[in-house]
């Protein structure tokens, strides 16, 4: 096979190429150039020398995110509760949409979606007002329960209980993505010729045979790209999330703090550009290697399945 | 292999755009900064007056609808004196992140500018962006030069010259608590609020009589009964940081932070005495605030006399039958830095006599004063008994962002304020008067330099954060361990180096500037 130049590709494909150019153009200067910017977090930061014309400090803008071995502890918690939060809100995307698609009413099924969907709408401040108005330890709902049946209050702001906020977060979280991710499942179900469910009838199949070895082998490309998504955002805790629902409580930290939430507290006041721009860069350069494994991974498993 | 090569050809190319369009901003970069180094004054004539000029000042707000009218109204007066004019320019509250430091860097001619501690004055200083004004600042602007405090003259210096004209207008480091009168007016409390003690008696005939108030503000920014408690006990907090604070009084005063001060233990149990007795909630520290002062919820808090005024102002604009006390607890009241508000002179002007005139003319002749910072007379303004009633509020004529311009002397209060105010300054200011530059007053000239000890300062700010605050609010049950435990992640964020480098700092400071015996 005879192999051609590059602009004899360009002559041959010019269509298909000026079709890809604005998105190619626009990925280049929204996503390449400012990754310039990224020799920030190796620079000491003088603002009339600028972003390029500052010295060089090597690693030392990294060295806060591990001072008194707080790195550990923050990334292995934003790890997990990504981890947590995918197995939450994907799993339960994939389930809620499989009974969604398979209710009959017309107008309850578009009820029940709206009303799932919803939460994606609520902004995280006035979530974090619902939980300080259900937990908190003096007039919160959920005390105001306890002690109309008799029972101790529960004080969920203290060290002793913070491990119950996994769940707490887990929940808001689940109950917040849950919709927005299974209109896309729903959207993949949809795709599903009628035709096979039509057979799988004709050959005795009941509703269970139908999820297993029609819908879940159909919708697994779809699943497979929605985690692999997910996992690039691995080291990006959802800081609005922590921020809104912890607020300062100290005493949680130890459970709830994830990345973000430590960079911000610690960064607030200083503006640090060069810290920032670190802590950034070592989310970003965790999450590449974590995409590459993954997408290695599955490619192993599926050739078809893998993103690249 | 061929797909990598392709790969790698990539990059490289990636690469070398980026380059290229790194190569160019840094290459503005070094050239703006090699244009703001020079900052001689030379040898400058009198001020001659002659020449018609219109110089340009800088400052941080958003431009009101209507202030072209207020600008030509001072603009005839300064023409007719000074056969100056002014434009303002205005940065935006929106972006001023971004364009302030531009400002120095970009070469533009301009004449005046707001600056401040928290717009990094010192570190713009030092990078030559602003003109030198050692000579000229008490040639050109004579009277201004005469009415600033020694404290705010230290305050000025950088590297030894002086680099800003802070403001005239005192601001006062006293503290305390600003609480509702009407709440108990019908029981047997005594109305005293001399300390901690009095608070206390307060808060329980609050919450004898109103069980379901939270009757003391604390929300997620934390509470500053900690900083209040230092005031109250003639300590002095270092400016910038909040966990570090110095004996004032001592011949060497050392830097000492909570786990290493002798009342930590009285001042934890009192806290934890008022936490148990339901002062605040205990999940305080996760509520984003939602106005519960106004509502009814909250009916006390520390904070300076301003807070205490604009409480009173609002009830004179909008009754609602409340009624406010305040007290100021802190000992030793100082001036809060002068440099928190200043005014420079760039690098790039053309008239600096001029500008330095006006500026004089501005800050310390009356009819400047009330013509550039108060706006028309009978139109946005009148004075009605020495106090200022604001007019026509509802057409946007706003006022200037230009605060360093205030003067003690001229600054009215609003209409509506406390009338104990004015006598609570006046006291202060017998205060400062009769105790010179020293002890507090002294050290408020001190900041501090963490760009030495940045990764270890964050760290400490954080452990403060997740260790202290729940402790000083009374949330954690063994106080002793929770102070152990605070203490050794101090220690492990590296707090003594922080402490030893700015210790340090101190010492060149008391050095440099001895304070008066």
């Amino acid at each position: 096979m005879k192999k051609h130049g590059f602009l004899y590709e360009l002559r041959k494909n010019k269509a298909l190429f000026l079709m890809a150019a604005p998105a190619v153009l626009l990925t280049f200067f929204l996503a390449y150039l400012p990754m310039s910017g990224l020799v920030l977090a190796f620079k000491n930061f003088n603002y009339s020398l600028g972003v390029f014309g500052s010295a060089w400090n090597g690693f030392d803008n990294f060295a806060y995110l591990f001072q008194s071995g707080t790195g550990w502890l923050i990334t292995r918690n934003t790890i997990l509760y990504n981890l947590m939060n995918l197995i939450t809100s994907q799993f339960v995307a994939v389930i809620v949409a499989i009974i969604i698609s398979e209710m009959v009413g017309r107008l309850y099924k578009r009820f029940v979606q709206s009303v799932i969907f919803l939460p994606y709408f609520i902004s995280w401040v006035i979530v974090g007002i619902f939980a300080y108005n259900l937990f908190n330890y003096e007039t919160g709902v959920l005390n105001g329960l306890l002690r109309a049946m008799g029972s101790e209050p529960l004080n969920l702001y203290t060290s002793e209980n913070a491990w119950m906020w996994v769940f707490i977060i887990c929940l808001f979280n689940m109950w917040k993505w849950t919709g927005y991710n299974s209109i896309i499942y729903i959207a993949a179900i949809t795709g599903i010729d009628a035709e096979c469910y039509e057979a799988a009838d004709i050959d005795g199949a009941n509703i269970f045979h139908k999820i297993w070895y029609i819908t879940f082998p159909a919708i697994r490309p779809t699943i497979i790209t929605m985690i692999l998504l997910q996992v690039g955002r691995i080291l990006r805790g959802d800081f609005e999330m922590f921020y809104q629902l912890v607020g300062s409580s100290g005493q949680l930290f130890q459970v709830t703090d994830v990345i973000d939430t430590y960079v911000f507290r610690s960064l607030a006041t200083s503006g640090n550009l060069g810290m920032t721009a670190a802590a950034s860069f070592y989310q970003s350069a965790v999450c590449f290697i974590l995409v590459i494994v993954v997408n290695k991974i599955v490619s192993k498993i599926d050739q078809d399945s893998a993103l690249f | 292999m061929k797909k990598f090569q392709k790969f790698l050809a990539l990059v490289l190319v990636l690469a070398l755009a980026v380059t290229v369009f790194a190569g160019c901003s840094g290459g503005s970069g070094s050239g703006s900064a090699a244009g703001g180094s020079g900052s001689g004054s030379g040898d400058l004539p009198d001020v001659d007056n002659s020449q018609a000029v219109n110089l340009t000042m800088y400052f941080i707000s958003d431009k009101p609808g209507k202030w072209d009218e207020v600008e030509a109204n001072y603009n005839k007066l300064f023409q007719e004196k000074l056969n100056t004019t002014l434009t303002t320019q205005w940065i935006a509250w929106s972006d001023y992140g971004n364009k302030y430091p531009l400002l120095f860097s970009s070469g533009e001619e301009f004449d005046l500018a707001y600056t401040a501690t928290w717009l990094s004055y010192a570190s713009l200083a030092q990078k030559g962006a602003f003109k030198e004004l050692d000579d000229i600042w008490p040639k050109y602007a004579p009277n201004n030069w005469a009415q600033q405090s020694e404290a705010a003259k230290i305050q000025a210096t950088v590297n030894g010259h002086y680099y800003c004209i802070p403001t005239l207008l005192a601001t006062y480091s006293a503290y305390g608590p600003y609480y509702r009168t009407d709440l108990l007016d019908d029981s047997e409390w005594d109305g005293a609020m001399e300390g901690f003690d009095d608070l206390e008696t307060y808060l329980d005939a609050i919450k004898a009589k109103y069980p379901e108030m939270q009757p003391y503000g604390v929300t997620m920014s934390g509470s500053e009964l900690d900083d209040m408690w230092l005031g109250a006990n003639s300590l002095y907090a270092i400016r910038g940081t909040s966990w570090l604070f110095i004996d004032p009084f001592a011949d060497e005063p050392k830097l000492t932070t909570w786990y290493q001060y002798d009342g930590v233990m009285d001042f934890l149990t009192m806290m934890k005495r008022w936490c148990e007795k339901g002062f605040w909630s205990r999940s305080a520290l996760s509520n984003a605030g939602n106005n519960e002062m106004d509502n009814g919820i909250f009916c006390v808090d520390v904070h300076n006399v301003d807070t205490y005024s604009g409480k009173v102002i609002n009830e004179y604009n909008d009754p609602k039958g409340w009624t406010w006390g305040y007290k100021n607890w802190v000992k030793d009241v100082s001036n809060l830095p002068f440099t928190q508000d200043a005014c420079v002179i760039p690098t790039t002007t053309k008239h600096a006599d001029r500008a330095l005139q006006l500026y004089d003319y501005i800050t310390t002749d009356e009819e400047g004063y009330r013509a550039f910072m108060n706006g028309i007379e009978g139109t946005t303004y009148e004075i009605v008994d020495g106090q200022v009633r604001t007019l026509n509020a509802d057409q946007d004529y706003g006022s200037t962002g230009m605060w360093a311009a205030r003067n003690s002397k001229f600054n009215l209060p609003t209409e509506g304020s406390p009338e104990d105010e004015q006598e609570m300054k006046a006291e202060w200011d017998a205060y400062i008067a009769e105790n010179g530059n020293r002890h507090s007053q002294y050290y408020s000239g001190f900041t501090i330099d963490t760009t030495s000890i940045e990764t270890e300062y964050n760290a400490c700010g954080n452990v403060v954060q997740q260790y202290w605050w729940p402790l000083e609010l009374g949330f954690t049950d063994d106080l002793e361990a929770g102070l152990k435990e605070f203490q050794s992640q101090m220690e492990a964020a590296g707090v003594n180096k922080v402490i030893e480098t700015l210790q340090a700092q101190l010492e060149d400071y008391i050095k440099n500037f001895p304070p008066e015996s």
